[in-house]
């Protein structure tokens, strides 16, 4: 009779764990959030040195170390910098849901920004050919704004509008 | 070893239970500011040449939560390093970056909010292990009865005692411009405070609080450059207790009696209940104050040395201690800066004249497993 | 500012590198790699005076770790002290020990990285890292297809991809030669093709092909004083320098260059390296992806247009070529994160001890370069070298 191999099931403990937050979003992010849930506006802030913008705006300008203290409203229409098309859908942290793949996700320089501040955020379009750098967009508002990045539902593609520098992709 | 490392300049925010109008970059912005105006440094060559920061991604709720303040301590193509424990930790690593040589000014920068989350307990209830410890229910404040119900049950200090310990105080938070807690307690009420965790009453833990502490370390050549009153590390040392409460000897100082060896040793400290000017303990809880006074060799007997007023003989805590709030992040740092503070003669009504060398204590984990002992002088 | 005291790497340990080691917990991963780690520096953990350690919570959901994990690391009664940097920070704690060795506060310091990726949710974890206030709910993880677009932007689509996958498969063909790997998938160059056009796209052209490990694993590095070193008459691999390069989470676009590159520039300026191509013998590099392998390898070297690329279409990349890359297998491999940058550093010390059994490169080590990544692509970079190096070497600059 051969020697029977004993083994046992290793236990794994299974949890969930979550600990409710109040995230304080403070002046500037504050200022910028209750904009755009309240009159649909998005603002920038800008640094007194060099001028560039930063979108979210940001307490302190990276390069020159100064508060950012200028506030500048960009218009809710640019041009497409670059993109990503996402097949792998990662839950949201917080409902565990996951979008539909593929989906789209840009960077646009918003007309007017100063510096390299491109605004990131999803790209409603249905065919994928469509999405190319120099693309002109605009931001399509939620109805229901909470001061939250779903407040900006996503960008959607300008229709008949020539693309910036002819780029090839 | 090489040079000595001065600590420069200290700015702190005013700790408060919920400071819901600023968001974490605000709030080290605060402070770094603080320490730039008052050495006129800015980033890069010949100024501040690398970053510490404290801070916590469960306290955060944010994966690498440093990342979101690169800007403020001055990162952007620049070195930043966090340490994740009690800000006195980063005291001890920003003084071996310079001491090795590799940076000549270090920025130390920590935040804390422990208003952010729904409770505190629930962020050091994960500290415990997934498998038995953390079912049992424990978190920090659970960790911090059992080793006050050993602590006293072996010193024989009692309730009373640390009541007035609490009453101390808010007597010198009155003083300090950037406590929480300062507004006088009396005896009666302390001790009507409800029971928390037995034996801890309400008024006898560290309040929630949120805040944030930054400093500019430098060494010898540089700190003299930039201050006339640099404030020097003596002395530096840490230590590991064990992880399971049970294995620990809850009601001494294993740890800390280690740390501060350490910290003496490089120092030249023979006689700690005779060395120092000033000495700031991280009361958690009013127990540790005199528990961890025994282990500071502050004293032998922490209820004889309640008893015949030594934390005032021996200016412990003129801050208010963390008793009078700071968060969990920054106890030990809070105690670093009070003595800078002390020793650069700027601590206005609650100054211990002609200081000339000050302890500071910092603990991590739970009932304080990590103990961070830092010696200072002018 | 001129270093104190000189240090070295004297030995390192790993655990297996696994999707999961169910049959550990925490500590008893950890455990593994310090014992080994004691065992191949050849001295006891009465010898250690300071024990480091890191990793990135939010994944396992433990908080301050360290306190737990005193039960398998050995720091109890001893120093310690907690660093954490995302992605970089095994590198990062190998910086510190460098430091702390150096400051002459410690003589023999141990330091720690670890990860068990499967108790959580990696991708999770990551995203995480997003503000929680604006894009954590954009966020992606770590996936994105821009950093490939930037190579198929440069060099045309057919050439980019046939490089990318000739990346990858010499990683693994490094990985089949190491036993702690975590993935060998035994890729073959006759398949390269094809796996660049059928494999799962993730984002963009970043492909799961190409696309990093989610590993559970620990790493432990015991560095050691010049004094030490002769005491113990142990093999050493001296630590010359490092340089630690971050960025603003938002400002990564434009025309600047990326931290890779500064770090590289600032490192070898100071430690007067002008050809690293020649003057370096090894690179263990943090590639979290193929594509973003192929473009640093340009900036660590500090190379322009084509001259990296090249070097992994004539296979200078491999374990026998003129300029070996990760012969552990890299990133790709194995990623346990918290460790991950330290094994990067554990492996550019074995190269120079000559430890690295069936993974040591054909050539003499002189000199071997680490790098970690994390964060809003951060750089860690760290330079090792057989030759001690010259006391009072510049350091700060």
């Amino acid at each position: 009779m051969g020697k029977e191999k004993e083994g046992r099931e290793l236990i794994v403990s299974r949890q969930i764990l979550s600990i409710p937050q109040h995230f304080s979003t403070g002046p500037v992010m504050g200022r910028f959030l209750a904009e755009l849930r309240d009159n649909k506006r998005i603002m920038a802030n800008k640094c007194p040195k060099c001028g560039r913008h930063q979108l979210p705006p940001r307490e302190v300008c990276a390069i020159c170390h100064v508060e950012a203290t200028g506030w500048d409203e960009l218009p809710p229409v640019g041009t497409i910098r670059d993109f990503d098309v996402i097949y792998y859908a990662s839950p949201d942290p917080l409902t565990g849901e996951t979008r539909q793949v593929p989906y789209v996700l840009c960077w646009v320089d918003l007309d007017g920004t100063q510096g390299d501040a491109p605004f990131w955020h999803l790209l409603d379009v249905d065919d994928l050919t469509k999405v190319r750098r120099g693309v002109r967009v605009r931001v399509v508002f939620a109805d229901d704004r909470r001061g939250a990045t779903e407040d900006i539902r996503h960008f959607e593609i300008i229709p008949d509008e020539p693309i910036e520098g002819g780029d090839a992709r | 070893m090489a040079s000595r490392v001065a600590i420069c300049a200290v700015a702190q925010t005013k700790f408060e239970a919920n400071k819901w109008n600023l968001r974490m970059q605000g709030l080290l912005w605060e402070v770094v500011k603080g320490v730039r105006e008052q050495t006129g440094l800015g980033f890069g060559k010949g100024g501040i040449d690398g970053a510490v920061t404290v801070s916590d991604d469960v306290f955060d709720a944010r994966t690498i939560s440093n990342g979101g303040i690169t800007d403020v301590v001055g990162a952007h193509y620049g070195a930043e390093e966090k340490v994740a424990a009690d800000g006195a930790q980063g005291v001890y690593y920003a003084a071996a970056q310079i001491l090795s040589g590799h940076h000549e000014i270090v920025l130390l920068a920590g935040h804390c909010k422990e208003s952010q989350a729904a409770s505190r307990n629930m962020v050091t209830h994960l500290a415990f292990d997934p498998f038995y410890t953390r079912p049992v229910g424990l978190d920090y404040l659970a960790a911090a009865a059992l080793q006050a119900q050993a602590y006293m049950a072996r010193s024989g200090v009692t309730e009373i005692q640390l009541a007035d310990v609490v009453a101390r105080s808010r007597r010198w938070a009155s003083l300090n411009p950037v406590a929480q807690l300062t507004a006088p307690a009396k005896r009666e009420d302390i001790l009507a405070s409800p029971m928390v965790a037995d034996p801890i009453r309400r008024d006898f833990m560290y309040p929630v609080s949120d805040g944030a502490i930054a400093m500019i370390l430098a060494n010898e050549q540089r700190a003299r450059q930039i201050t006339n009153t640099p404030v020097w590390i003596a002395g530096l040392g840490n230590c590991y207790d064990s992880f399971f409460l049970g294995e620990r000897d809850l009601g001494g100082n294993f740890a800390l009696e280690c740390a501060a060896k350490r910290a003496y040793a490089m120092a030249g400290v023979a006689n700690p209940e005779k060395a120092f000017d000033v000495a700031e303990i991280a009361d958690q809880y009013a127990h540790q104050l005199p528990q961890y006074a025994e282990g500071l060799g502050l004293c032998k007997s922490g209820r004889e040395w309640l008893e015949s007023e030594g934390p005032d003989r021996q200016n412990v805590n003129r801050s208010g201690g963390m008793l009078a709030g700071n968060p969990l992040m920054l106890g030990g740092l809070a105690r670093v800066a009070e003595a800078v503070i002390q020793l650069r003669g700027e601590a206005g009504e609650r100054q211990v004249a002609e200081a000339r060398r000050a302890v500071a204590q910092g603990a991590t984990g739970p009932a304080g497993q990590l103990q961070t002992v830092v010696v200072l002088e002018s | 500012m001129t270093k104190n005291r000189n240090v070295a790497i004297i030995g390192s340990g790993m655990s297996r590198f696994s999707s999961h080691r169910e049959e550990v917990n925490q500590p008893e991963m950890i455990h593994e790699a310090v014992v080994e780690a004691l065992q191949d520096a050849g001295v006891m953990l009465d010898d250690i005076d300071c024990v480091l350690h890191g990793n990135m919570e939010l994944f396992e959901m433990v908080h301050q770790p360290d306190m737990w994990h005193v039960i398998g690391d050995g720091v109890w009664g001893k120093s310690g002290i907690r660093l954490t940097t995302g992605g970089t920070t095994g590198a990062t704690l190998a910086c510190a020990a460098d430091n702390l060795v150096a400051s002459g506060l410690h003589d023999a310091v141990l330091a720690i990285g670890f990860e068990k990726l499967q108790e959580g949710h990696t991708t999770g974890g990551i995203t995480n890292m997003a503000d929680p206030l604006w894009g954590r709910s954009l966020q992606t993880g770590a996936l994105t297809g821009t950093g490939a677009q930037k190579i198929i932007d440069e060099f045309g689509v057919e050439r980019a991809r046939w490089a990318a996958m000739k990346y990858r498969t010499i990683m693994d063909e490094h990985a089949m030669r190491n036993p702690k790997a975590h993935r060998r998938l035994r890729l073959e160059r006759r398949y390269i093709k094809e796996t660049a056009e059928n494999s799962p796209p993730l984002a963009g052209e970043l492909r799961m092909i190409h696309m990093c490990s989610q590993s559970d694993g620990a790493c432990a590095v015991v560095f050691a004083s010049e004094e030490k070193v002769r005491q113990w008459k142990a093999n050493p691999a001296w630590i010359v320098d490092h340089e630690t390069v971050h960025r603003e989470e938002t400002m990564i676009f434009g025309s600047q260059k990326n931290t890779q590159r500064v770090a590289a520039e600032r490192l070898f300026k100071r430690t007067g390296i002008s050809n690293p191509r020649q003057e370096i013998d090894v690179l263990e590099m943090y590639d979290p992806s193929a594509w973003w392998g192929l473009d640093w390898l340009r900036d660590f070297l500090l190379l322009s247009g084509d001259e990296a690329i090249k070097m992994v279409e004539n296979d200078e990349i491999a374990i026998d070529g003129a300029f070996p890359v990760n012969p552990s297998g890299g990133v790709i491999a194995s990623n346990p994160i918290g460790a991950t940058a330290l094994v990067r550093v554990a492996e550019a010390a074995m190269q120079i001890r000559g430890t690295a059994g069936d993974h040591q490169v054909a050539k003499p080590v002189r000199r071997a370069l680490a790098s970690g990544f994390g964060g809003s692509l951060w750089t860690v970079l760290m330079l090792l070298s057989k030759e001690k190096p010259e006391q009072g070497a510049e350091t700060h600059g």
